[in-house]
């Protein structure tokens, strides 16, 4: 009995035993599986906390990319405003704070150097008010020997990086009145330099070689752009001051030209009223002697009829003459109406050759005309046109010798239709050629003093030919003859 | 007095069944709002223009409130007395932001406001509380939801729209006063004005003042129609800490170690690399408390770190929370605008007639060149055409979502806050 119950108390014993050892395993099983839990939490939170780190070294590199894309995309769209400026003064307007906020910054200084004042002056202040811009400007133009030596080198000052021999981190913080900047030098070529600045407050900020870069090329871009502005401002001012002597050379030649005008006009007043004063009394001599001629007051001797004819022939040529004169006066002063009307060339031309054909005839010239059909019609007055053709014919006759020819052509070009008057004459010298459409004006030889002329046939011609929008000249060639030419408009 | 605390009570109970069954909502009669916007860079002539649109826009309606956000230059005393002048003895509310968002695009440079008539059976009262910091943050909310509820008290109140100063400290103890007063599972939305990441200073627009550690708020009573969204999209990386002491907004110890020793351990920089890193450090890796029964952690941004070594937050961390670093990617924090807008379209139930969005400043950064998609996001969300205006803020006040947490408001970090409007 004893031994069943020592035997009951070993197998519950052992039973136990085995139990506990079971559960011990178990246990040491769990706390395997707890442990394992534990470091693979561990490894986990390490593998965490490495991802923490490079997301944060990411969202650095992310921030900095999006900073420089901006700033490129910033400084493209500016450097597109700013090189199209050819005003000096409007290449800073161009910089605005929206710009200077995508490049990263909220405050930015440009200042140019004044080499007559010696001074620094201010070009562009953003982000300041105007007593900080002036404090910034004094306490620049204070340090300006340090300023002036940093655009000598053409070294960038930032906080990151300051060259030697310029003023402390501190120190310019304090001038420009931010904690991080960069100082970059605007090396124009021609005129004042200077230098631009751009800062931040933020504490923050950490500049960047990236944002250096960006701010040389903006300088870089201003400095060229004040260049071309400045090239441009001289050569508009070489332009300028050749506009004002033109100006003034014009004006003068206009009064110059206005004088002419009024000489012109008084001489063609004082012909017109000298004309018209000496027709009068010419009228009376004329008449006197015609009466005389025909013996109304008694019978006159032979003698004093002959005399009396040639004082009635000079009257003749006196009153040609004086009309001549005055209607040279009234085409300069407009006061002649022109009839102008479609008319047929050929009729003109044949009429005049009719006219005076007995003085061709006296002198055995023979005359030709070739007008072509489509030369026929003219936009003329037709008594002026015939003045013309008798004029220019009349000379031709007068200057031809004795079997020589006369001919009349014409052609067209668009709408105007050229006249050539074509004698076999002796000719005109060239010097001459310019001087025979002006009043008054011979050519002496000893043809002109056989031949009679008042010298005013051909500047009448030549003013009614003006009157028609048309012009004339001469070709000619002493020994061989002359060409008169003018110009008509077509019907 | 028995009866006020009943009546309290039951209009909290009210609120929160009403707030955590999501199709039924308040509903808003006849409200009608117009949008003006300038980003002209005359402060007067930006203001004229952005009012004179919004007045054009609202036609002949009455105007009861006008709500004006600003980017920083052009929180101007000009600003507000032309807005006031503009406007007449309206109430005029707002903040400054370091970027205005409206239908047109992302302003960083701007002047907007929304001007709004509501309909007649919606109630309105507004105030401000100065100098947050100084009478602390717990006592400025209370006496702002004292004044607030000031001749509400028979009148059924749905909403409260909040604007601080992105500055104060501790969010969640203005949160913690505000609540004393209007009741804590009341809806709460609320944005803490930003500047340009300067930290310096920031705006809230009270009528003719332009305030700074303030806090002013609008109380909407009656017929409302409303749903709100809130999401950030920040996941939990690394194990599980605990924040073995803390004092309201100041982790002091978390696991037994100085709170500063998580962060040097997990970026295996020093405390003084950090500090320099710690605007980075907030925005992308802020720290995440559990919330049992929410989607998403509730985050809190670092401030500052003490020289003891305990982090400062802007919100508060309570002892013993279990809290997890969080880690914020583009395609998280968009794929969280879109959850959040679906979140405010399902909690409106119905077509929105005009939204605002509170948006963290910290999004703005982390997004970096894609920042214009979350507007993407919320235009595809809600229609090209629903007016919108929002704001970047540095915290975000809005209730949780879960029902354990009975629609009480809490401050938030890193989110995007949708607020949308209904019609009737």
């Amino acid at each position: 009995m004893f031994n069943l119950v020592l035997f009951a108390i070993f197998l519950v014993t052992f039973g136990l035993a085995v139990f506990s050892l079971s559960k011990m395993q178990q246990i040491k099983n769990k706390e395997a599986k707890i442990s394992e839990l534990k470091r693979s939490l561990e490894e986990m939170d390490e593998q965490a906390k490495l991802i923490m780190r490079t997301d944060m070294e990411l969202n650095k590199t992310q921030e900095e990319l999006d900073k420089k894309i901006a700033g490129l995309d910033t400084l493209q769209r500016l450097s597109r405003d700013i090189s199209t400026t050819l005003e000096e003064k409007q290449i800073f307007k161009k910089i605005r704070n929206d710009h200077l906020e995508e490049l990263g910054f909220e405050k930015c200084t440009a200042f140019l150097w004044n080499d007559l004042k010696r001074e620094f002056y201010l070009c562009l202040n953003l982000g300041y008010g105007n007593d900080e811009s002036e404090q910034i400007g004094r306490a620049v133009n204070a340090e300006k020997e340090a300023f002036l030596e940093l655009i000598r080198s053409g070294k960038n000052a930032s906080s990151v990086f300051i060259p030697a021999d310029f003023l402390a981190k501190d120190k310019i913080c304090g001038i420009f009145m931010t904690h991080s900047f960069i100082i970059c030098p605007i090396l124009a070529q021609e005129g004042d330099q200077g230098f631009i600045s751009v800062g931040t407050e933020n504490i923050e900020t950490c500049i960047t070689e990236g944002e250096q870069e960006l701010i040389t090329i903006l300088a870089n871009q201003i400095g060229q752009t004040l260049d071309n502005a400045r090239l441009f401002e001289k050569t508009w001012r070489s332009q300028q001051e050749l506009e004002i002597n033109a100006t003034g050379r014009t004006r003068q030649l206009t009064q110059a030209l206005e004088e002419v005008g009024k000489v012109s006009k008084r001489k063609s007043d004082f012909i017109s009223s000298v004309s018209h004063e000496l027709r009068t009394p010419l009228t009376s001599i004329k008449g006197y002697a015609a009466i005389l001629l025909a013996g109304k007051l008694g019978a006159v001797p032979e003698e004093i009829k002959a005399r009396l004819a040639k004082i009635n022939r000079h009257s003749d040529e006196l009153v040609h003459m004086i009309n001549d004169l005055l209607d040279i006066s009234r085409i300069e002063s407009g006061k002649v109406n022109m009839k102008i009307e479609n008319i047929e060339l050929k009729y003109v031309v044949d009429k005049v050759a009719d006219l005076l054909g007995v003085q061709m005839k006296g002198k055995d010239i023979s005359f030709e005309s070739s007008i072509p059909e489509d030369c026929q019609r003219v936009m003329a007055d037709r008594s002026q046109i015939e003045r013309i053709f008798i004029n220019l014919v009349g000379n031709a006759i007068k200057f031809t010798p004795e079997k020589g020819t006369i001919s009349v052509n014409a052609h067209c070009s668009g709408r105007v239709i050229q006249v050539d008057v074509k004698d076999t004459g002796f000719g005109i010298p060239e010097d001459a050629q310019e001087k025979i459409f002006e009043e008054f004006y011979r050519v002496e030889n000893t043809i002109n003093q056989e031949v009679k002329g008042t010298g005013l046939g051909l500047a009448l011609v030549k003013h009614i030919i003006e009157a028609h929008q048309g012009r004339i000249w001469v070709k000619s060639k002493v020994g061989e003859g002359s060409t008169f030419s003018f110009t008509l408009n077509a019907a | 007095m028995y009866f006020t605390i009943i009546a309290f009570l039951v209009n909290n109970l009210i609120n929160t069944i009403l707030l955590t069954l999501h199709n039924l909502h308040y509903i808003l009669v006849g409200m009608n709002i117009s949008l003006g916007f300038s980003d002209n860079k005359d402060h007067i002539q930006a203001t004229n223009e952005a009012i004179g649109q919004a007045i054009i826009g609202l036609g002949k309606k009455r105007r009861d409130l006008a709500i004006i956000f600003t980017t920083i230059e052009f929180a101007h005393p000009l600003v507000l007395k032309i807005t006031n002048n503009l406007l007449g003895e309206i109430p005029i509310l707002g903040c400054s932001s370091l970027g205005i968002m409206t239908n047109k695009g992302i302003h960083k440079h701007g002047f907007a406001v929304l001007l709004i008539s509501l309909g007649e059976q919606v109630f309105l009262n507004f105030a401000a509380v100065k100098d947050v910091n100084k009478m602390t943050p717990v006592a400025a909310g209370r006496d702002l939801g004292k004044k607030l509820l000031y001749g509400c008290k028979d009148v059924r109140r749905n909403l409260s729209l909040i604007f601080s100063d992105g500055l104060i400290t501790d969010g969640t103890s203005l949160i913690n006063g505000l609540q004393e007063n209007l009741g804590k599972s009341f809806p709460l939305i609320g944005v803490s004005a930003s500047d340009n990441f300067a930290f310096t200073k920031t705006f809230q627009y009270f009528n003719k003042e332009a305030l700074s550690d303030s806090c002013c708020g609008l109380l909407f009573g009656g017929k409302m129609h409303f749903g709100f969204g809130i999401k950030h999209g920040w996941k939990p990386l690394g194990k599980i800490h605990h924040v073995t002491k803390s004092e309201g907004n100041i982790i002091k110890e978390i696991d037994g170690e100085p709170a500063i020793k998580l962060y040097e351990n997990y970026f295996a920089k020093d405390a003084l690399e950090l500090a320099k890193e710690l605007r980075r450090i907030s925005i992308f890796y802020p720290i995440g408390v559990y919330l049992e029964g929410e989607k998403e952690y509730l985050l809190r941004n670092i401030i500052s770190i003490k020289d003891d070594g305990s982090l400062v937050t802007q919100g508060d961390i309570l002892q013993d929370s279990p809290i997890r670093l969080m880690i914020g990617t583009k395609d998280s924090c968009l794929s969280a605008a879109a959850a959040s807008c679906e979140e405010a379209k399902k909690d409106l139930g119905a077509q929105a007639k005009f939204i605002m969005v509170f948006d963290s400043a910290a999004r703005f950064t982390l997004l970096g060149r894609q920042y214009t998609k979350e507007l993407d996001i919320i235009k595809a969300a809600f229609g090209e055409d629903v007016p919108l205006i929002g704001i970047y803020s540095y915290g975000e006040q809005a209730p949780l979502k879960s029902i354990s947490y009975l629609g009480r408001a809490y401050f938030h970090n890193q989110s995007m806050n949708i607020l949308a409007f209904g019609g009737q």
